[in-house]
């Protein structure tokens, strides 16, 4: 996927598929470092509805739960279930092989209230991110 | 509160976490992994923000055997002994790990999130002719855990590796007051080393650079207290309270009941007679979820909070989620012929089966 990412303040990732209304979900290189070893997420059902920063999943690692919030409202279309035999890909490949699941997003105004890139460099800089 | 190591941590990028006020390391790769490398290999830990305490005096040992639950003066010098340290109430004021150096000197390692207190309460107990001394200030203090320690301690070419199990010794070169102990928190065979900053770090020096040759990792706190729940120790603060005794935490094993008599005693036995004493089990899931500190127990057959969850994890060599938890005695008394109990983790109940301890064979267990 070449379109561009975008983030929240509570470390996770949003990116088009191709289709501005379809977005797959993870979580920083930040974030999984701060969660270490995943042991195992408790995955969306496909179908569930979830308004943009309602918890939509859970990671649970050998330190700690975190809950995954939607960075976006929408509807639950697809879920990772490659991490659910391999959780440790969200460690080791979380913008790729370690996403989390899709949404078909209800307003893609919401697009513009997200983190660009450089926003959430700036955000880990300033160590003011919450969430995780 | 810095301690010396911090900044070799820092160098080596490990994630850091607070300790009970202290900065030390959590993990420095993956806590799943340093756990492994321990079990399989060796592992070094820096526990120096654990207290280290020396009594001194005529009569020490006898002094300082009124206050713990085991008995110390049946213990030749140079062994060391695990007891707690009860209140006058019979609840617990710290576990420890003492040894006699001496007639008249009591070494004695002490948790750190209960260092000041300690010594308070042994302070007020000993009389005014035996000194005590809080060796920990500046100090260092590593363990190094793992089937793989023995060849590593050799390493440091002073003799070690001829140590038996749980013998302590109480110099290196010219530096006293240290403590060299082949002890642990982790099950497996390994050395545990305290001392001032300038004996123990050449320590440290050598175990570093050479260790990793034969398999030793740097391993941090995650790690450490994986590794000490499979093994089902408890930790201070978790299954060890103010109002919990050795009996209810099932660490019978550590009090001498035929011993001269101890402070707390009394109230210790008198605690034991109550019917509605909690006790202390351990638990494995049968279905998938980690279950933390404060999960609520559940009885299944009636919905009823029956306990709360001390410690929990996730292991790969348990098979999933486990952990410790206070449960009333009546259910306790059913868990263990087989019933089954509910965790409740992020409002769902999570069905567990109960456990005995250890959960895993560690080194020293094995058959």
């Amino acid at each position: 996927m070449s379109s561009e990412r975008r983030y929240t303040p509570t470390h996770e990732w949003i990116q088009s598929l191709g289709d501005p209304s379809l977005m797959r979900i993870g979580i920083t290189d930040f974030a999984q470092k701060e969660i270490t070893d995943v042991v195992f997420v408790e995955l969306p059902k496909i179908g569930k509805k979830v308004p943009q920063g309602a918890e939509a999943a859970i990671i649970e690692s050998v330190k700690a739960a975190f809950s995954i919030y939607a960075p976006m409202g929408g509807e639950v279309v697809a879920v990772n279930s490659a991490i659910e035999s391999n959780p440790a890909l969200v460690n080791s490949d979380p913008y790729g092989a370690g996403w989390i699941f899709e949404l078909r997003v209800d307003d893609p105004a919401q697009w513009n209230s997200l983190l660009d890139e450089k926003g959430y460099q700036a955000l880990l800089v300033s160590g003011t991110g919450g969430g995780h | 509160m810095a301690l010396p190591l911090v900044p070799y941590h820092i160098k080596r990028l490990a994630r850091m976490t607070d300790f009970h006020g202290y900065l030390l390391p959590l993990s420095f790769s993956s806590i799943l992994e340093e756990a492994k490398a321990v079990r399989e290999a060796a592992g070094l830990f820096d526990i120096s923000h654990m207290g280290h305490f020396l009594v001194k005096g005529p009569g020490a040992r006898q002094a300082i055997n009124r206050l713990i639950t085991s008995d110390l003066e049946a213990v030749p010098l140079g062994k060391s002994l695990y007891g707690l340290l009860p209140n006058d109430s019979g609840g617990t004021v710290d576990d420890l790990i003492l040894a006699s150096s001496g007639e008249e000197d009591v070494h004695i390692i002490v948790n750190a999130g209960n260092r000041e207190e300690d010594f308070a309460w042994i302070r007020s107990h000993l009389p005014p002719s035996l000194a005590l001394l809080d060796l920990s200030i500046g100090q260092i203090a590593l363990a190094l855990q793992g089937p793989a320690s023995q060849r590593i301690v050799s390493l440091l070419s002073r003799g070690f590796e001829t140590m038996g199990r749980r013998e302590v010794r109480f110099s290196i070169d010219s530096s006293e007051r240290i403590w060299v102990s082949r002890t642990g928190y982790t099950g497996e065979d390994g050395w545990e080393f305290f001392g001032p900053a300038e004996a123990i770090l050449p320590i440290y020096r050598t175990l570093s650079e050479k260790g990793p040759d034969l398999g030793l990792v740097q391993a941090g706190l995650g790690a450490r207290d994986l590794l000490r729940l499979e093994m089902g120790y408890p930790l201070y603060g978790q299954e060890l309270t103010p109002e919990k005794t050795a009996f209810d935490a099932g660490l019978d094993f550590a009090v001498n009941l035929r011993k001269a008599s101890f402070l707390g005693k009394e109230q210790m036995l008198e605690k034991m007679e109550d019917p509605e004493r909690e006790r202390l089990t351990g638990f494995v899931l049968t279905e998938r979820g980690i279950p933390r500190t404060h999960c609520p127990v559940i009885d299944p057959s009636t919905g009823r909070q029956v306990g709360e969850v001390t410690s929990g994890g996730h292991s790969p060599r348990v098979g999933g989620g486990f952990g410790l938890a206070y449960t009333d005695p009546s259910f306790f008394k059913d868990f263990l012929k087989g019933k089954e109990a509910g965790i409740e983790i992020h409002g769902k109940i999570h069905r567990a089966r109960f456990s005995s301890r250890p959960f895993v064979p560690g080194g020293l267990t094995k058959k």
